[in-house]
């Protein structure tokens, strides 16, 4: 069966910090407990765009500050880009 | 301004500006084209840029245009982006989508010379402005932070240097620490010699004039006054002062015992302990006393680039265009 874009998400986000994708839960911070320094930041959008072949605005993804939000930010963005 | 507007026309240096498509940004850069005070390079869709300058029936006359998408660098871009975050885990494809965006497009342009400065932030928030500039452009070696400073133009020939005056920082650092207060005490330095020819006399601004008050905050002033002048022995740095200690020669002769130094009474930068303080301050002598405020331009990087206002009119991002160009003559 093909990964969901919660599994995928979390995929995406551990391999960029170098940890177990099942430590990561819906409210993991992804600074406070991930330690992500700003430049860090536009590299995880790269990984999402490249990972599901999304454009994603800078602006947009500061707002998303937890795993949770992500997961749910891709997805919002993955039914828009299906529905145009 | 005028002044500036001179010293840029004497070498129009290439300044790119990541949000080409953007009327105000077209609008700025075929002024500042006109009159030679910069050679601009926008970045986007050729056509759309084409368009919009017909449309408002401006000349592409010394203007370049330039798309990433299609840009025959783009693979040593890439390569070279992969040389500076080695050990991070990117990707060639990620490093590509990156530079795709115009902002890191551009700062990698200054980054490998294909650019003298950047002018951006007209769309992009501040933080990606930054963002981008740490990355591919990066700070001056012993800077730690980037900051930003204004020029204040007031009508009081008697203050700064006949009426002028550099406030920092007023734009990025929320609450900086005493050594990263040092680090925008010395950038302002540095901004003010290389745009404005000063020599300059910084001021770290607290509500205490030496001593003259005990407070956790006082320290934190006295102490980035230490660490500043350590760090750079060779500019006039003097702290902590009040405002009136630092700009009146009276008031800082009967607040200060014994010698006065180069700076109090007579300082022409001014250091604001917190962007509280800066930012209000700033944003006072402009309206409540009607003095000109050019900025906020960004420092400590290796190369010159700024942030614009989101608001900022075409002829507000002329200015920026004619001091980041100055800035970019001398580096």
């Amino acid at each position: 069966m093909a990964e969901d874009v919660e599994t995928r998400s979390k995929r995406i986000i551990a391999e960029q910090f170098g940890i177990n994708p099942e430590d990561l839960t819906y409210d993991t911070h992804l600074v406070r407990d991930l330690l992500m320094e700003s430049l860090d930041r536009i590299e995880l959008i790269a990984a999402f765009e490249e990972e599901f072949d999304l454009e994603i605005p800078e602006e947009e993804a500061e707002q998303n500050v937890t795993v949770g939000q992500v997961i749910e930010y891709i997805k919002k963005k993955i039914s828009s880009k299906e529905s145009t | 301004m005028d002044l500036l507007e001179e010293r840029a026309k004497k070498k129009p240096m290439r300044i790119v500006l990541p949000e080409g498509e953007e009327d105000r940004i077209i609008r700025a850069s075929v002024k500042a084209a006109a009159e030679g005070l910069a050679k601009p390079i926008l970045l986007g869709d050729e056509d759309a840029i084409n368009k919009r300058m017909r449309d408002s029936g401006l000349s592409l006359r010394n203007i370049k245009i330039l798309n990433p998408e299609y840009s025959p660098k783009m693979n040593e871009y890439i390569e070279k982006y992969l040389e500076i975050r080695r050990g991070k885990r990117v990707s060639e494809a990620m490093a590509k989508r990156i530079l795709r965006r115009p902002l890191y497009y551009g700062a990698m342009m200054v980054r490998m010379g294909d650019a003298d400065g950047m002018v951006a932030g007209a769309v992009s928030i501040t933080a990606s402005v930054i963002r981008a500039s740490l990355l591919l452009i990066g700070l001056q070696r012993d800077i730690t932070v980037p900051s930003s400073f204004f020029i204040m133009e007031t009508k009081n020939e008697r203050i700064g240097e006949d009426g002028t005056l550099i406030f920092a920082d007023a734009a990025v650092n929320p609450d900086p620490t005493p050594e990263q207060l040092a680090d925008i005490a010395i950038a302002s330095a540095r901004s003010a010699r290389a745009l404005l020819g000063w020599t300059p006399r910084v001021a770290m601004l607290s509500f205490s004039t030496k001593g003259s008050a005990a407070h956790s905050l006082v320290d934190k002033v006295k102490e980035a006054t230490k660490i500043a002048r350590l760090k750079a022995p060779d500019v006039a740095i003097d702290g902590e002062l009040q405002a009136d200690a630092a700009l009146l020669p009276s008031v800082a002769e009967k607040k200060i015992k014994g010698d006065v130094g180069p700076v109090a009474g007579r300082a022409n930068i001014l250091i604001f302990p917190d962007l509280d303080a800066g930012n209000i301050a700033y944003k006072l002598v402009q309206h409540v006393c009607g003095a000109g405020a050019y900025g906020p331009i960004l420092q400590g990087f290796k190369k010159p680039v700024s942030d614009l206002s989101r608001g900022a009119k075409a002829e507000e991002i002329v200015g920026v265009i004619t001091i980041v160009n100055i800035l970019a003559q001398g580096f």
